[in-house]
């Protein structure tokens, strides 16, 4: 059996928080719920890369040897660059950072917490199919907080829908913005697995000078996708040799407006230059879709009425 | 830091390229460097080699992630690439030491500060308009400013390569600071050797840049600039920036450092002729750091906090 990483136990006081429960593992990092002074529930993230084993009991953080801990503060800087990035916004649609601190030999970073679920966990739940009102609705949220990221020189590079959650008001909240983590691939290979095949654009794979506004846009579109297919589309690197990728308007035909399906397949465009270049290009095309069904105005039942009463 | 970068050197007709150049960045300062390793003297190459990465290794220790003083880091540079010239030589025992000229350039918080040494050239121009440039440190530049001769004169001029000031001369050498220079979208940042200077006058680098992407305008530059240069053409290098995003081209082509890691720096050693390794230039962080990027975020929330 591989030894993993021991997570902080319940009740544990770390702080002046207080660990209640671990409610997620990832590769970088363990998220724990927990509750600050005033019994106010908040999320911690701890940074501990699954790659290295550092804490098999206790709570300080271990590096066993030299490389392993120069692995460790490589990675930090990964760690750092999302708490920068997320300390600057202030979005409802974006993740909340409360605090940033050091501890037990490793960071934290103290977020909101917010209750609900990713929107992974919602398409893997459901059993029909996702409507197009709560796609729309869901993105178009989704992407006023994107643009607040972009607007402040960033990037998400990791857009999923395992790194969307979704309140149970409905309302979208982006996640994980372990941004510089490219960075990592070449050089430090223990702490690798950086982008996540089928939302990762091609860009990210071959041309990381070329990385801009348009591969997030990428990730909005794999993920779109993905909501309407409850699986992600062909990885980039091999749609690049290959594309089998069938466009979502001929997969979804009648199921969805066109314009959506268009909006999609148009987000997915393998040549950076083809897709939106802009959040805000990608919100207008959202918002010109005509909707399906109009809901009737009180003019139109007043015309309606009118006319039936002609006739 | 947005930023479109262009650098290119190519050997002209001569034997060796003794012209170095590299640029280097942190997610908040860009360095530009240029160096025309000077050919009368032994290892021009060498000289302009050792200037240029001895600019690159400081920056990469002082750029955290920005430099406290950018014309302090200029000159303090410029002086120990000449006291490196001066070691290398006597480490060597070398008759004569290796020479170089020199000019670079730092851009932190959308200002540009340049220094030069000798005639290797930097031009700033804005919407067309030169509005910044350094004066050569030549014998040529001297009859200029006497009302000897005109401007003109100077590409044809029978002493144009004399300069009274280097890296690894006989004497310390006049460094030029320029004046912090506020920088708009769209400026372009041209750092040159004689080479390209001498083929091509300033008005004709501007037009050729202006208006068009500088991915496309400046190769083409170059090669007309090489096949001016004739059968007796010197090396000739470039490097172009074009500050902020780019607004001309039809595809992305914007340098964007916000995904730069803290203490991280992506590096471009004149790619085609670089002597050396690159080593990785790749450290941990050191406690002191953490705690310092600790701070910073905490300040950011803190700030942000509606
Ligand atoms: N602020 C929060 N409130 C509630 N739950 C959260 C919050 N942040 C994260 N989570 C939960 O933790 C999970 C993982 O979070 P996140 O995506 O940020 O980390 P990760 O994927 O483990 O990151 P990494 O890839 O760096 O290891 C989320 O899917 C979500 O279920
Ligand atoms: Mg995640």
């Amino acid at each position: 059996m591989g030894v993993t990483n021991q997570a902080l136990p319940s009740g544990y006081q770390l702080l002046n928080y207080r660990i209640d429960r671990q409610i997620s593992r990832g590769g970088f990092s363990i998220v724990y719920r927990a509750f600050d002074d005033g019994g106010g529930p908040v999320a911690i993230k701890e940074y501990l890369p699954s790659s290295l084993v550092l804490r098999t009991e206790g709570d300080i953080v271990r590096a066993s040897t030299a490389e392993n801990l120069t692995s460790f503060r490589y990675g930090m800087k990964c760690f750092f660059e999302e708490g920068r990035a997320l300390a600057k916004i202030n979005h409802p649609n974006v993740v909340r950072v409360l605090n940033f601190f050091r501890a037990n030999e490793t960071v934290y970073m103290v977020m909101r917490y917010e209750r609900g679920r990713t929107l992974q966990q919602q398409i893997q739940m459901r059993q029909d199919q996702v409507s197009e009102r709560l796609v729309r609705h869901v993105f178009m949220h989704l992407l006023n907080g994107l643009r607040e990221v972009h607007t402040h020189k960033l990037l998400h590079l990791d857009i999923k829908p395992a790194n969307v959650y979704l309140r149970t008001d409905g309302s979208p909240v982006l996640l994980d913005f372990g941004a510089a983590r490219q960075t990592l691939t070449n050089t430090r290979p223990k702490l690798a697995p950086m982008y996540t095949p089928g939302f990762a654009a091609p860009e990210q794979y071959r041309e990381p000078d070329r990385l801009g506004p348009w591969t997030d846009v990428y990730g909005i579109g794999a993920s779109m996708f993905a909501c309407l297919a409850a699986f992600a589309p062909q990885a980039a690197d091999a749609r690049l040799s290959e594309d089998h990728l069938v466009s979502a308007k001929k997969i979804w035909a009648g199921a969805y407006s066109d314009n959506v399906l268009e909006v999609i397949d148009w987000c997915l465009r393998l040549d950076p230059h083809e897709r939106p270049q802009s959040v805000f290009a990608l919100q207008k095309a959202i918002r010109d879709i005509p909707p399906r069904k109009r809901k009737l105005t009180f003019l139109d039942t007043l015309k309606k009425k009118l006319f039936s009463e002609v006739v | 830091m947005r930023f479109t970068i262009f650098q290119e050197s190519r050997k002209g007709q001569r034997k060796v390229n003794q012209d170095r150049l590299a640029y280097t960045y942190s997610r908040d300062t860009l360095l530009l460097v240029v160096a025309d390793g000077m050919g009368g003297h032994v290892g021009g190459e060498i000289a302009a080699q050792i200037a240029v990465r001895l600019f690159i290794e400081r920056f990469q220790q002082e750029a955290k992630p920005t430099l406290k003083n950018p014309l302090k880091f200029l000159q303090d540079s410029m002086l120990r690439a000449h006291q490196a010239l001066g070691s290398y030589a006597n480490q060597f025992s070398m008759l004569e030491t290796p020479r170089t000229t020199c000019v670079a350039c730092v851009i932190q918080s959308n200002y540009a500060y340049w220094a030069h040494v000798g005639d290797s050239r930097l031009y700033l121009f804005r919407q067309g308009g030169l509005i910044g440039q350094t004066k050569d440190h030549s014998k040529v530049q001297y009859l200029v400013d006497q009302g000897i001769i005109g401007a003109n004169e100077v590409v044809d001029h029978p002493d144009r390569n004399k300069i009274f000031s280097c890296l690894g001369g006989l004497v310390d050498p006049v460094i030029d600071l320029s004046r912090r220079t506020p920088l708009r979208n769209g400026d372009l940042i041209v750092l040159c050797t004689d080479g390209l200077w001498s083929v091509y006058p300033q008005e004709e680098i501007a037009r050729a840049l202006t208006g068009t992407p500088i991915l496309k305008s400046s190769p083409t530059l170059m090669r007309e600039a090489e096949l001016r240069g004739g059968p007796e053409g010197d090396n000739l290098s470039v490097i172009v920036v074009r500050w902020g995003p780019e607004t001309l081209a039809d595809e992305p082509t914007t340098t964007i450092t916000e995904t730069l890691g803290l203490g991280e720096f992506q590096t471009e050693i004149d790619r085609t002729l670089t002597l050396t390794d690159r080593k990785g230039a790749q450290r941990d962080l050191t406690d002191d750091e953490i705690e310092r990027a600790i701070a910073e975020i905490q300040a950011t929330i803190k700030r942000y906090r509606r």
